[in-house]
């Protein structure tokens, strides 16, 4: 496959616009271009895929608190869809809340309608044996991680043979393979509204790759030791969390640098961004921290979130397997294998974490979705932990929860924009 | 909307939206200085750490920090600043009892050793500090000869005189009439006399021409 270089990708922009710019130039051209067209189209925005906003609107949409609106829901109300032999180690909401893709240990990717209520089975991606790459469609090793970009038109999976497969989203066909890490991949996401791809690896490298061209673009690095998690959003930047080396990341990729934090005891295991400029993450101490960018340390931080354990004779705080925000709101929801599900609320601005609700859910909370209306909490559950077995819950079933959050009537007051 | 707003809200809410950069490029002028440097250096200290994404990282990890050691000779480093004989003796003057004790311990161990050889060695460390003794003793009155030397002239420079400047040579011939009195003094004359002799007697023997060159 070509790989676009970075001297390509300039060479591409220049022709556009004959001066080569910096990224901070650039940025400044794309803000005055904005308030052109705002003083064109007066106090209405331009709907998002005119103009400018494509590659420039990350002022943050609306903070919608909406951590107060939420209720306790029913445990009867939680629908389990089954189909996995083994545990499910990560799940994608399709942008439109229609499908849910889940992928397990055994190698199978699920896509499934969940507004009807058996949760139909629309596509089965069989997973292969060890060994059998060539003959199988599927992958042939544990699932690790998985990504679909906004447009929901392509799907992306991760395994431990150090592939990258992607797919098309409505008709489940692998469209491409990637290589080129050299180690499991251990973390994916798409930039929202482009089809760029970042990558995290246990080979401690970031790779940057864009579907479209199906193309490789830049090898990023920095960890000192395996990548357990990555995440992006709009940005032309993506957050990844380091595992043992106790450092997370944000990786600017245009001015080829990255911003380091630490603070986390123990193995930093998943991270996800809030917004734009927050981000929440959990570790094997069972410590749950939110993050802001300008600060080196966590700006909140919960220590044992999910209690205490009683493994073979020692008090080991339950490790914490999956967190999830809802995204430009104050809900953050974190899963481990302490049997439920928590519910956080950020409040006084980023500053601190306060427990909501417990919603009970037997086994390894491995992955964790909110829809992105935030009327539905989507886990990913199984008998084992995501990344090895080192306990086995058999009281547990192999499952995707569908949970949702009962809302309270009152419709949500929006902030005015606060632009960044 | 915009037309139903005056003029003066439309300004204030552009202001508002517009970045301070924006407005700068826009106005053409220089707004007041602004304080970079300061906010920068705060970032500095609370913010995260920036690096380069492109430089690879070596497999190894260094968990804790191993410092290399520092060898410094205080002969030659500025930080020992200049030598003065007369402020390290008086520093270290607590050296010289430390040096008698163990003088003293080494003469109760050759008293005592009955190995020929550790006895020899023992010999040779003390010899070597009775000689280092001396040396320092001939040191000192050196010293003191030119201490005393020097504050004649600036007597006689007080009183009015002109003081006058020994040659080397001259003060060589001193130093030799000081050594003729302490030993005539002490008794040991003749025998200094006589090696002298013998090995002045030597040196100019081998300056004579050898049978080889016939």
């Amino acid at each position: 496959s070509p790989s676009l270089g970075r001297r390509r990708r300039e060479a591409a922009a220049a022709e556009e616009e004959e001066i080569d710019e910096t990224p901070q130039e650039k940025k400044l051209r794309l803000a005055k271009q904005y308030l052109e067209e705002l003083r064109q189209y007066g106090e209405s925005r331009p709907a998002a895929g005119e103009g400018v906003l494509l590659g420039y609107c990350h002022a943050c949409p609306a903070h919608i608190p909406l951590s107060l609106q939420v209720q306790l829901p029913d445990p009867a109300s939680i629908r389990v869809l089954r189909g996995h032999q083994l545990p499910v180690t990560c799940l994608v909401i399709s942008p439109d809340d229609r499908f849910i893709f889940s992928a397990s240990k055994d190698g199978t990717i699920i896509k499934c309608k969940w507004e009807v209520e058996s949760g139909k089975r629309l596509c089965v991606v069989p997973g292969g044996k060890k060994g059998t790459e060539e003959q199988n469609m599927g992958h042939a090793s544990h699932i690790l991680c998985m990504a679909i970009s906004s447009d929901g038109k392509y799907l992306a999976t991760g395994d431990r043979n150090k592939l990258i497969m992607i797919w098309d989203a409505a008709t489940c066909k692998r469209l491409h393979i990637f290589t080129g890490h050299h180690d499991a991949v251990s973390g994916l996401s798409f930039r929202k509204g482009t089809h760029q791809l970042y990558s995290a690896s246990h080979d401690r490298s970031v790779k940057v790759w864009d579907v479209a061209e199906n193309a490789y673009v830049e090898t990023l690095f920095g960890h000192q030791d395996v990548i357990t998690g990555l995440d992006s959003l709009s940005r032309e930047c993506c957050v990844t969390a380091g595992g043992r080396d106790g450092t997370v990341r944000l990786w600017k990729i245009p001015e080829e640098s990255q911003l380091v934090f630490y603070g986390h005891q123990g193995s930093i295991d998943c991270i996800q961004l809030i917004n734009e400029e927050h981000m929440v993450s959990g570790a094997d101490d069972g410590s749950v921290a939110l993050w802001g960018l300008t600060k080196k340390k966590p700006l909140a931080l919960a220590r044992q979130a999910h209690g205490m354990q009683d493994s073979q004779g020692l008090q080991e705080p339950y490790w914490i397997s999956a967190v999830a925000p809802l995204r430009n709101s104050d809900l953050v929801a974190t899963g481990s294998h302490s049997a439920s599900v928590k519910l956080w609320k950020c409040s006084e601005g980023f500053r601190k974490l306060e427990p909501l609700w417990d919603i009970p859910l037997v086994g390894f909370v491995n992955s964790l979705k909110f829809s992105s209306a935030g009327d539905f909490l989507v886990a990913g559950v199984g008998q084992e932990h995501r990344l090895g077995r080192w306990w086995r819950i058999k009281k547990a079933k192999n499952s995707v929860c569908i949970i949702p959050l009962r809302q309270r009537a009152a419709a949500p007051s929006l902030e005015a924009p606060n632009g960044s | 909307d915009q037309s139903e707003m005056s003029f003066e809200e439309l300004l204030r809410v552009q202001s508002d939206t517009r970045t301070r950069v924006c407005k700068q490029v826009t106005s053409g002028k220089k707004t007041a200085k602004p304080t970079k440097a300061t906010v920068k250096q705060q970032q500095d200290k609370k913010g995260p750490l920036e690096m380069s994404s492109k430089k690879r990282v070596p497999f190894l990890r260094r968990v804790v920090a191993v410092t290399k050691k520092v060898h410094r000779d205080p002969r030659f480093d500025d930080l020992s600043g200049e030598y003065n004989p007369e402020i390290f003796m008086k520093t270290y003057s607590f050296l010289d009892s430390i040096k008698k004790q163990e003088k003293e311990m080494i003469q109760k161990q050759l008293k005592k050793c009955r190995d020929t050889e550790q006895k020899e060695k023992l010999q040779q460390l003390l010899n070597r500090m009775t000689q280092q003794e001396q040396a320092q003793k001939k040191q000192q009155e050196r010293r003191e000869r030119e201490l005393s030397l020097k504050r004649q002239q600036r007597e006689l420079a007080k009183q009015g005189k002109k003081p006058f400047f020994l040659k080397k040579s001259e003060k060589r011939k001193l130093e030799l009439a000081e050594k003729y009195t302490e030993l005539k003094r002490s008794g040991k004359l003749e025998s200094f006399l006589s090696k002298k002799r013998k090995r002045n007697a030597i040196k100019d023997k081998r300056r004579l021409p050898s049978q080889k060159d016939w």
